[in-house]
Order: C-alpha cells, then sequence, then structure tokens
C-alpha cells in the first residue's frame, strides 16, 4: 500500500461504507474529512484530550492514535450514531439535564467514556465515574455536573 | 496528518513480520508512542509494521513461565486471570495507567518496552519482576533479560531487523509485591516509580527494588534481602541513587528533585510489599 | 426582575443539537476547492530574516501557493491593536500577518504554505528555507531591563512597553503611623487559556463581488470585521464574519492574531477558500499571566491595613495586536480588590522580552491583584495572631459603603462580602476543619485550609476600543408568532444564548425552547462587541430585554384592539395575549402576530406594523473623564466570591492534595443559575489547575518545551474533589437585569486558596512559600530549605 489513496471500508454507526483514505491519514481525520462525520474531535493529536473517543469494535479509542488503514473491516460508532435513532438515549438525556457540558467540545468523548463505563459497571460509584472519564479533558465543566449526569443515568436508564 | 510518506503493512504472521523489517521501518503495536511521533514528523519511517493481526496477543502459561504477546493492551493485562495470580506487580502497575480506558484499550505492554521511555510504567516493573523479552529475527528467536535488554533512554537491544514478539516472566504467585509511582496529577507521566517484589527469588531470600522514570534506564537497588529493615532499603536506595549518572530530568521535575523522592517512594512500595505481612517482621 | 423563566435552571438551549453532533465547529466546516494552510514558523527567538528560498516547498505535491512576509505586506497592512498602548503613553510595534524582515519570538509565523491537504501544506512548510541572521535574546523580564540589554523591538529605547501607576504615593507616611510593616512578594508563572477547541479560520474571498466571508473562532465577530478591513485595506461592509460555537475561548480567541489576517490575504491572492486549523502546540505559544510581585504593607494592631504599596513587572513576550497587554494594566487597577485601603498605592512595568506574545486570558489579570491582596491578609494574620477570615472581615468594605470609590479610582456597585464569608465557612465546616487540623498536625500531616477572595471588576468599556459596556439586540416576531432574538453579544461556549431566550420569552409570554437566538453573523445580528469581560448577558441581556419590551408592547395594543381591552389590562403568557387573567378573554400569540402584519390598521393603526425592534443596551457607570484626583472608572459590574479549600502536602515528595473545597459566590441576580454555577465550576478547576501545576515553559533559546497536554497539565476529574457551592445575590444597583459579570468567577479566589492553604500547612514547619506554581518540587525545596 503507497502514500496514494486507498479505499477503506468500515462498517460506520451501523452503515458499510467505503471512502478513499489517504494512508498517512490519522483515524480522526478520516472520519471527519472523508466519511463525513464531525462528532470526534481533534483536540491534541497526541492522545491526551480525548475529544477524538470513538468506539471501534465496541472497544472505546483514542482515533488520533490510530491509523486510518488501520481501522480496515472493523466497526464504528461515532457522536452520530450514539442516539437511538431520534430519541436521545438516557445517558444523554442526562447530560443535558445535569448541565454537564458547555462549549460541547469535550462532549463526544465524554458519553463514550461514560457509556462504556456503565456497560462494564451499570451502578458506578463517584470515583469510578471519575476514573473513567480521566482520559477526557473538559475546560468548562470542572467535571463535577459530569458526574452527577453519569450517576443519574445509571439510577434512571433501563435494566438490560 | 503524518507528513511523510510510507508503506503500511499488517503481517499475519512473526514470519511475514520480520520480513518487513528494516533500516527505516517502525512497528506498531498499540501505537500509542508511535502515531503520534510520525504525526509531529519526529519519526519518518519508510514502513510501518502493523503487528496487531500477527497473533501476538495472547497470554499463556507454561511451566511457571508467563509469556505476554507484544500485543497484548493493559486492558488484557487487567482482564487475566493468569495475571492476576502469577504477577500482580504487572496487574497493579497496569491499573494505574493513565489515559482513560481507552489507553487501557490501545496501550501495549510489548510497545512501551520497546518504546523504553524512561518515564514510563513499563520498565522498571519488568526488571522487578526478572522478565525477558523474546525476540524474533531471521536468525531465529533469542531471549534478553530485562536489565540487558534497556540501554538507555529509547534504546534497547532491539536491532533494526528484530521483532519483539512476547514478553516471559517467572511466576511470582505468592511473592509479595508493591507499586508506587509519583506524578503531577493525573496527566502526568511517571515522574519517579518503585516497584519491589519480596520473596524467595532463586531461593535466596532476595528482594527487588527498582527505580523507574529516576535515570534513563531503570535503576536496581542492591543489597536488600526480604527481611531487611526498612531502614536499610531507605539507605540502599540512597546509595544507589547516589551512585547513578545518567539521572532524569525533564520539563515536569529535575533530576535533584526526582534523586530526593525516590528513597521516600522505595519504602513506601517496600511497605505495601509487607502488607499483609505473612510471619515476616519488618 | 422576575418572570416566570428568568431565574431557572434553563437547561442549555439547543443541547439536543450538541448531543447528536449536528454543531458544526470552525473546524468542520468544509467548503469547494477549500485549501489549507501550514505555516512557518521561526526557530529563534530574534534574527534578522536575510531571505526565503520558497522553491522546494513550491514544488512539492498539491502546493497552490508560498507567501512570504514580504509579499504580504504588499497587499495587507499592519494588524489593528485591540488595546494600544501607546493610547496611555506607552509604545508599540507595528504587527503583520507574516514577520517581514525580523522575528522577535520563536514560533512568530515567517511565511504562509497552502496546499490542497492539511498533510501538504504541513510537509512543504517544513521545506520553506528561511535565512536567519540571529540577534541576541533576552528571555526574562528583570534582564530585559538591565541597561544593555538587547532590545526586543527596534527603535525602542527600551524593552518598556508601558509603565505606570494607580493611588496616591504616601506608603511611608501612613506606615509611620501604622505601626508595623511588612514585605513580601509573589511570582505567578505563564500559563495558557488551553480552551479545548483551539482557533480555526476559514476565509472564502468572492473574486466577483470583491467580497470576504470569513468564518472563524473569534470573540468579537463585529470588531473582527473592522479588523480585517483595516489590516486588508478595505471597506468593511464588504466583509460578513462569521463565528460558529465555539469550544470554549478563555480570552485566547479575542481578535488580534496573524493568522486571521493572513487567511484573508492568502484566500483573496487564490480567489479560493482558505482554512487553518490550530494544532495544540501552536495553541500553547498563546500564554499569559506571567508576573513578578513586591509589595509591602503597614498595618496597625488590630491587623487592619492602613496602606498597601505593590511593584511589579508584567512579562508580555514580544508586542502583540491583541489584549495581553492590558492584564498588567487591569490587574494594576484591580488593587486593592475588595479591600477599604485608600492608601493603595500599585507601580507597574510592562516589559516586552523575546518570547510569543501575551494573549488575554481570563480573569485578564484580576487574579494578580488577588492573589497579592489574599497573600497580604494571610501574612497579616500570621503576625498578627488574627483567624484569616478575622483579618479579612476587619479590612472589607462594607455593604454601607458602597457604592465605594477605590483608591484606583473604580467605583464598586454593591455587595456584601462578610455574609459570603460567613456561608463559605459554614459550608466547608471551618470550626470543625480546623479542630482536625490540630490532630493531623500532631499526627505529622501538613494540612492546610485556605480562604481566597477575589472581587472581579467586568463589563469594561475602554475608550476608543471596541471593548464597550454596552450592546445590541434585534427582537423579531414573523406574522406565524415565531421568536427571533437577534444580538451582538456571544458566548464562547457557556450559552448566554439560552439567558437571552428566557428574557425574550418572559417578555413575549413565548417558551424558551421555541425561540431562535442567532449570534455571530455580521451580515444579519446587530453591532456589538461578541464576548469578553463577563459582560456579555449583562449588556446583551439588557438589550434584548429592552427590544422584546418594546415588541411585547406593540403585541398588547393589536391584542388590546382584537380583545376590545385596555391595553394596560392585557398580559402576554403561555402563548397567549389575555386580559387580565381571564382565559375566556384571550387570543394565541401567532393570531395576534399575523394579525400585526395584516391587520394593523384595523386593530392598532397608531402602531408600526412590524413586530421588530433593536435596541442598544448602555450600562450608566461607566466614568471616562477623569475625577479631581484624574482617575477613570471604566469598570461596570463588580461580582465575588470566597473559596475555601483544605489541602494535605506529603512531607516526602511536596505532593499536594486537594482535601476538600467549597465556594460561595456572588454575581448578582442570575438570570439562569445553573449556568452561572457552570462558570464558576469551570474557572474554579482552571485557578487551582493554574495554581498548582500549569506551567508554560522555554528552553534556552527561548523555543516552547511545553508544547502538548503531556507536558502543560491540565486538571481531570480524579483529580480534584467536589465543589460545593453556594451563593448570594446582591444586585447590581446600575444593570437593568441587577446582574453582574461572572465569565471569569471562581479562578482567582481558588488559586488564592490554594496558595493561602499551602502556606498554612508548612508554617509549622517554618517553610512558606512565595512562587507559582505550587509543584512538589517547590514544595519539597520549601519544606527542605526550611528544616536546615
Amino acid at each position: 500500500m503507497s502514500h496514494e489513496q486507498s479505499q477503506l471500508t468500515i462498517r460506520l454507526n451501523g452503515c458499510l461504507r467505503t471512502a478513499p483514505v489517504d494512508c498517512r491519514m490519522l483515524l480522526v481525520e478520516a472520519l471527519r474529512d472523508r466519511f463525513g462525520v464531525t462528532g470526534p474531535k481533534v483536540g491534541c493529536a497526541t492522545g491526551d484530550c480525548g475529544a477524538c473517543t470513538v468506539t471501534v469494535d465496541g472497544a472505546v479509542t483514542k482515533s488520533c492514535l490510530e491509523l486510518a488503514v488501520a481501522a480496515e473491516g472493523t466497526s464504528v460508532v461515532t457522536l452520530e450514531g450514539l442516539a437511538d435513532g431520534a430519541e436521545l438515549t438516557c445517558l444523554q438525556r442526562a447530560f443535558w439535564d445535569e448541565y454537564a457540558f458547555q462549549c460541547g467540545f469535550c462532549l463526544s468523548g465524554m458519553l463514550f467514556a461514560a457509556q462504556d463505563l456503565l456497560s462494564r459497571t451499570p451502578h458506578p460509584t463517584d470515583a469510578e465515574v471519575r476514573l473513567a472519564i480521566s482520559g477526557n479533558l473538559c475546560r468548562c465543566t470542572g467535571y463535577d455536573t459530569i458526574v452527577l449526569a453519569v450517576r443519574r443515568a445509571a439510577e434512571t436508564r433501563p435494566h438490560s | 496528518m503524518i507528513p511523510s510518506a510510507f508503506d503500511y503493512a499488517s503481517p499475519v504472521s512473526v514470519a511475514q513480520a520480520v520480513g518487513l523489517l528494516g533500516e527505516r521501518s517502525l512497528v506498531l503495536s498499540g501505537g500509542t508512542w508511535a502515531v503520534p511521533e510520525m504525526n509531529r514528523g519526529e519519526a519518518r519511517p519508510t514502513v510501518v509494521v502493523d503487528l496487531r493481526r500477527a497473533g501476538l496477543n495472547r497470554i499463556t502459561l507454561s511451566g511457571g513461565t508467563v509469556r505476554i504477546g507484544t500485543t497484548c493492551t493493559y486492558a488484557d493485562l487487567l482482564a487475566s486471570d493468569v495475571v492476576a495470580r502469577h504477577l500482580p506487580l504487572l496487574r497493579a502497575m497496569a491499573a494505574g495507567i493513565t489515559g482513560g480506558q481507552q489507553i487501557l484499550n490501545q496501550g501495549t505492554l510489548g510497545g512501551s518496552v520497546a518504546a523504553a521511555r524512561p518515564s514510563s510504567d513499563a520498565l522498571a516493573v519488568m526488571v522487578a519482576l526478572g522478565g525477558r523479552a523474546v525476540v524474533a529475527s531471521a536468525d531465529g528467536e533469542r531471549r534478553v533479560k530485562a536489565r540487558d535488554f534497556f540501554r538507555g533512554p529509547r534504546r534497547t537491544a532491539l536491532g533494526d531487523r528484530d521483532l519483539l514478539v512476547a514478553l516471559e516472566f517467572p511466576t511470582a504467585a505468592g511473592l509479595r509485591s508493591g507499586y508506587v509511582k509519583l506524578k503531577h496529577g493525573q496527566s502526568s507521566w511517571p515522574i519517579t516509580t518503585a516497584a519491589v517484589l519480596l520473596g524467595p527469588l532463586d531461593g535466596q531470600g532476595q528482594a527487588m527494588v527498582v527505580l523507574g522514570a529516576l535515570a534513563g534506564t531503570p535503576v536496581v537497588v542492591g543489597g536488600i534481602r526480604a527481611d531487611s529493615p526498612v531502614t536499610e532499603v531507605e539507605l540502599a536506595t540512597r546509595q544507589a541513587v547516589d551512585s547513578v549518572s545518567d539521572l532524569w530530568t525533564d520539563v515536569l521535575a529535575p533530576a535533584d528533585y526526582r534523586a530526593a523522592v525516590a528513597p521516600v517512594l522505595a519504602v513506601r512500595a517496600w511497605r505495601k510489599a509487607a502488607v499483609p505481612a505473612e510471619g515476616r517482621r519488618s | 426582575m422576575s418572570g416566570t423563566f428568568a431565574g431557572r435552571r434553563q437547561r442549555k438551549h439547543n443541547g439536543g443539537e450538541y448531543l447528536t453532533g449536528q454543531v458544526r465547529y470552525t473546524a468542520d466546516l468544509a467548503l469547494p476547492r477549500m485549501a489549507h494552510l501550514a505555516l512557518v514558523r521561526s526557530p529563534h527567538a530574534h534574527a534578522r530574516i536575510a531571505g526565503v528560498d520558497a522553491r522546494a516547498a513550491e514544488a512539492h505535491a498539491t502546493v497552490v501557493a508560498v507567501m512570504t512576509g514580504a509579499q504580504a505586506a504588499e497587499v495587507s497592512g499592519p494588524i489593528p491593536f485591540l488595546l494600544d498602548p501607546a493610547g496611555l503613553g506607552g509604545v508599540n510595534a507595528d504587527v503583520r500577518c507574516l514577520a517581514v524582515d525580523t522575528v522577535v519570538y520563536a514560533g512568530q509565523p515567517v511565511a504562509a504554505v497552502v496546499a490542497e491537504t492539511p498533510g501538504d501544506a504541513a510537509a512543504a512548510a517544513s521545506l520553506v528555507q528561511v535565512h536567519y541572521e540571529p540577534l541576541p535574546a533576552v528571555l526574562d523580564c528583570e534582564e530585559a531591563l538591565a541597561d544593555d540589554a538587547p532590545i526586543v523591538h527596534e527603535g525602542w529605547a527600551s524593552n518598556v512597553m508601558l509603565a505606570g501607576s494607580f493611588g496616591p504615593d504616601d506608603f511611608a507616611t501612613v506606615a509611620a503611623e501604622a505601626g508595623h510593616v511588612l514585605a513580601g512578594e509573589l511570582r505567578i508563572q505563564r500559563s495558557s487559556p488551553t480552551p479545548m477547541e483551539t482557533r480555526a479560520y476559514l476565509a472564502d474571498w468572492d473574486p466577483v463581488r470583491n467580497e470576504l466571508t470569513w468564518y472563524g473562532t473569534s470573540q468579537n465577530p463585529h470588531p473582527q470585521r473592522y479588523v480585517l478591513a483595516t489590516a486588508l485595506r478595505m471597506d468593511e461592509h464588504r466583509i460578513r464574519v462569521i463565528t460558529p460555537p465555539a469550544g470554549g475561548a478563555f480570552g485566547l480567541k479575542m481578535h488580534g492574531h496573524p493568522e486571521e489576517t493572513l487567511v484573508a490575504v492568502l484566500s483573496r491572492e487564490l480567489g479560493r477558500p482558505v482554512k487553518w486549523v490550530e494544532s495544540r502546540a501552536e495553541c500553547l505559544l498563546q500564554g499569559g499571566r506571567e508576573q513578578t510581585h513586591q509589595f509591602r504593607v503597614a498595618y496597625d494592631d488590630d491587623g487592619r491595613v492602613r496602606a498597601l504599596h505593590d511593584k511589579f513587572i508584567a512579562d508580555h513576550g514580544a508586542m502583540a495586536a491583541g489584549a495581553g497587554w492590558g492584564m498588567a494594566f487591569v490587574g494594576a487597577n484591580s488593587f486593592p480588590s475588595g479591600y477599604d485601603i485608600q492608601h493603595c498605592r500599585v507601580d507597574y512595568t510592562i516589559t516586552v522580552t523575546n518570547k510569543p506574545p501575551s494573549v488575554g486570558m481570563k480573569p485578564f489579570g484580576k487574579d494578580s491583584a488577588v492573589l497579592v491582596l489574599e497573600r497580604v491578609m494571610d501574612l497579616v494574620a500570621a503576625a498578627t495572631g488574627l483567624d484569616p477570615g478575622e483579618v479579612r472581615r476587619r479590612n472589607w468594605i462594607t455593604s454601607a459603603q458602597f457604592p465605594y470609590t477605590a483608591s484606583s479610582g473604580l467605583v464598586l456597585d454593591s455587595g456584601d462580602y462578610h455574609g459570603v464569608l460567613d456561608q463559605a465557612l459554614d459550608l466547608i465546616g471551618y470550626s470543625r476543619r480546623r479542630a482536625e487540623q490540630e490532630t493531623q498536625r500532631a499526627a505529622g500531616r501538613l494540612v492546610g485550609i485556605g480562604i481566597g477572595f477575589e472581587m472581579l471588576p467586568e463589563g469594561a468599556d475602554v475608550p476608543a476600543s471596541f471593548v464597550t459596556a454596552y450592546d445590541s439586540a434585534t427582537v423579531r416576531v414573523d406574522p406565524s408568532g415565531h421568536v427571533t432574538v437577534l444580538t451582538g453579544a456571544t458566548s464562547p461556549g457557556g450559552g448566554n444564548d439560552t439567558a437571552f431566550a428566557q428574557i425574550a420569552a418572559d417578555r413575549l409570554g413565548a417558551e424558551p425552547d421555541q425561540i431562535s437566538v442567532i449570534q455571530g453573523d455580521t451580515a444579519v445580528c446587530p453591532y456589538g462587541t461578541g464576548n469578553l469581560s463577563s459582560r456579555g448577558l449583562v449588556v446583551g441581556g439588557g438589550a434584548v430585554a429592552l427590544a422584546a419590551d418594546d415588541v411585547a408592547a406593540k403585541v398588547r395594543a393589536v391584542a388590546a384592539g382584537m380583545l376590545q381591552a385596555d391595553r394596560a389590562q392585557v398580559r402576554l403568557a403561555d402563548g397567549l395575549a389575555l386580559v387580565g387573567d381571564d382565559a375566556s378573554r384571550s387570543v394565541p400569540l401567532a393570531v395576534v402576530a399575523k394579525s400585526a402584519y395584516t391587520l394593523g390598521y384595523v386593530f392598532a393603526p397608531d402602531i408600526e406594523p412590524s413586530l421588530e425592534s433593536t435596541r442598544t443596551y448602555m450600562m450608566p457607570n461607566v466614568r471616562h473623564l477623569p475625577d479631581e484626583l484624574g482617575r477613570f472608572s471604566t469598570y461596570t459590574t463588580f461580582s465575588n466570591a470566597v473559596h475555601v479549600c483544605v489541602v494535605d502536602v506529603d512531607p516526602g515528595t511536596g505532593v499536594l492534595q486537594v482535601l476538600d473545597q467549597a465556594i460561595v459566590h456572588d454575581c448578582g441576580t442570575q438570570v439562569n443559575p445553573l449556568f452561572v454555577e457552570g462558570q464558576v465550576r469551570g474557572g474554579v478547576v482552571m485557578g487551582i489547575g493554574a495554581a498548582l501545576g500549569e506551567s508554560i515553559s522555554y528552553d534556552a533559546d527561548g523555543r516552547l518545551a511545553s508544547d502538548g497536554l503531556k507536558q502543560y497539565l491540565l486538571q481531570r476529574a480524579i483529580d480534584l474533589p467536589p465543589l460545593a457551592i453556594g451563593h448570594q445575590e446582591t444586585p447590581s444597583p446600575f444593570s437593568s437585569l441587577g446582574a453582574k459579570g461572572a465569565g471569569e468567577s471562581g479562578y482567582s479566589a481558588a488559586a488564592a486558596a490554594l496558595l493561602g492553604a499551602v502556606n498554612d500547612a508548612l508554617r509549622p514547619h517554618g517553610a512558606s512559600v512565595d512562587a507559582l506554581p505550587l509543584s512538589p518540587p517547590r514544595l519539597l525545596a520549601a519544606l527542605q530549605q526550611a528544616a536546615r
């Protein structure tokens, strides 16, 4: 494979998609520029801020640390694919109600980190929530309302 | 976007991977070190060899040796019963890796070891556990002891055509251990670490106290036995620190700070290992 | 002021769009034929540019153009200053979008490369050969003031940009009477605003119409248009500035950056859109707050401060067209915080050095006044044996003294600082904490408790600048009854649009969720200043209220005609116009609206049949003419807060842990308490972060060493305990809403409380710290030094 364009096929938010990508692209860049989803953000490109967080084959992943071509054949979910169709999820509603986002730039990453935690720990303590989102930076909220939102979502979500 | 051009390869076997290595190749395990370096133009390989489909992600136990494939992630380590039972020190280190669940999913032990950054958790723990690097090349497979593997900051025993395929550790089941890491908050890489392993290594009542992020390579504190009093541990650590010629300095902390805190951390890691004290006096 | 919606914890307007990824930030935008810009930046802190060889770069794949500073200077002029130091008797230097013959800091843009992809532009940028002749550089402000220091800006007699003072020069006289004098110093390090969204600009030049549409992360859309017009030497009305929703700003995105102009210059030259997205490393070039203070305090036996004299030097870095230098001026102007010290003198010197320029950052210099005053109070407490809270009580301006003219000339509006302290001490459980501290100390732990009080002047109006204490709004109801609010005020992410919807909803009887709020488009929004100085809600909201009242009056007039009632009896509520409380005599707002436009002559022939009003709200308490002592009062609202924190310092490592924290704030009337709390929470974490470990550092050659988020350390969720918040509302007697600005709240009080807590923790060991950040190496060194 050369540095020219190659075709990348992924299952993106449930749909099989193919797009030409530059081999030198990071996954977050390919998602934004070639697949047209701007939910994942570039905040640092060094894996520190977490704004680029998506899931790849179900695992939360900082997509600025992945080469686009390495994602061939995987299933990727971005912010655009988080909601239940037109309905917001319990977690999304909790973020809104508790004012867990202000400027919204870290929101996508925080939702993925929170969702991942809840899938493994349905009733987390404050400390567990704080640890789970410690790979994601926020400069606006001071984190406390994010913790409240995740706790609230844990209490109100339907048992699966 | 990465500024330089490269060919990307995703080999499905060790042999295939080794065949791709050369002077300007770069091996990707998790990519958490390598990808940002390429993105900043600091690493400019012509070939990128992605190991994640080469079958190196298994953890096995055989005859008292735990073998951890290079692309095993920190999440794999934390989920492994073998690691929990046989290498609790490794597990303790993995549990403190920063960067969120994402980095636990993406970062690999093998990748950290091969990168050999001084400000890393993995190196000192590998030395403390008596680990060995399993290296594959066109000439076959060889093993390199941890102490010989780390040659300097970001320098290892790996040549351009060598591939780290696994790490092997003798079982430490039943041995007590303690791990302490000093960092400036959750955003910070390790400033100084202390890894302690107690018990009958080689049946001699030895103890391993290894300091990480203190110097270019892990520093082993000599002259300590499993029944040494804490004061001796502190003294021996000070002496070890004093004899280090390449104390590490970076933007987060100067060398003299690391030298000052290393003995404190060694004692704390020692105390962690000593609890619960099973018939051992301190 | 009260209403159904104002005062409520209304959730974020259009929050659903954020949650589903529909919001487009600037970097998300793409236009047909868009090209990408990468910058060549100087590796030298000070050098002449002998030549630029672009041939290799031009030959790189997909490169469209390379532009040098000399070429840019042929088609553009210097960037106008947001605040000009020459206006206060200081010196300035031209700032252009690309350096022409000299570079004055490492990182300064020298050449521009435009290519079809960002990757190609960046790769080609590294191929541009610039021939530099290095010059001696100065990287320290005290060295910059030495007689033999290299001069940073050609033509300047020294490296002083501006020096001045506030207050009477009578310390010695007063000190003689007071009885006690103490001295101290405080060093504050350079830090960086670091919003999660870096800067981004996209310029779209239309070569047919000779018009520019400029999208960007700018806090000030209308002034930005003026800046672009001036630098591009074109008519302002041919420029449309659109500022998409921003991912935080904290001052970083106030206008004056070279890249703002550069994208426009390039787009015009190339006839196609040009986009630039700042990298995190480039973003960390932007910093500020670096100051060194020396102070002396005269106090009496009762702990009453009689006189204060503070001298400080601010290291601005190289000259810029932004607001950075203003922080030192405002910091000096903010002394003595909320304390009743009429004999307060501040001498400030703003120096330039060969470091990247300062950028205006919240809380815009007021943090330094707070840090010094709180340190002073703690030192007086230690010297007199009084409790730190008690010393503050004895020195504060009391409620009865407002409006209070400070020694600086600022007229503080209202407050009840004692009340805020009472609440804060209660919230943290102060007496219990002090009792626990005794036990903890006996066990060898270094536990400290700190009190930090901030008084923040906000809502500035600076003469001859676009920093204004007024703003405008249009409120419009269309024939379908839909309400639209357009404002000149914008938000960096804190969301004053929600508050504007609440205000309009109350007056028009509409639902906030149904109201459209449009901000950040100079083509449709009335003239305004955008966001800065925490005035968006106060004056933006004031304008919305005026305009909405106008439209409501018209709606009531038409409805009265339809309902055959007195206009004075008609109310607007719940989407209806109704007579008193009689629901049977009501008509839906939508029907009234349609009637206004189509049956106006029938129902209200005396009313202009257009349900629209554009109004400007001005704060009344600005004083630009000097008083009898030659002083001005440029600030219009004054909020305050007290933060209390409990910390534990590890004696073996100097590592600090915040055990508990509480804050009580007072920003007057709160239109949306949820949002005010959000500002305070964010400010507190930012202030703690800056005091604890955020530190911008350079290597010996002046190049940025802290160029990523592993070196510039931000606080994470697991680093701090939850923050207890209380509030008090002492309304502004001057603003129509009774509100005061809260955009900078929390930062200064938290940073000061942390410094106080650390010194409280260290005091039993005879150690103290008077420099930030409170890093573990610094704390350990203080303990080790005291032990010797």
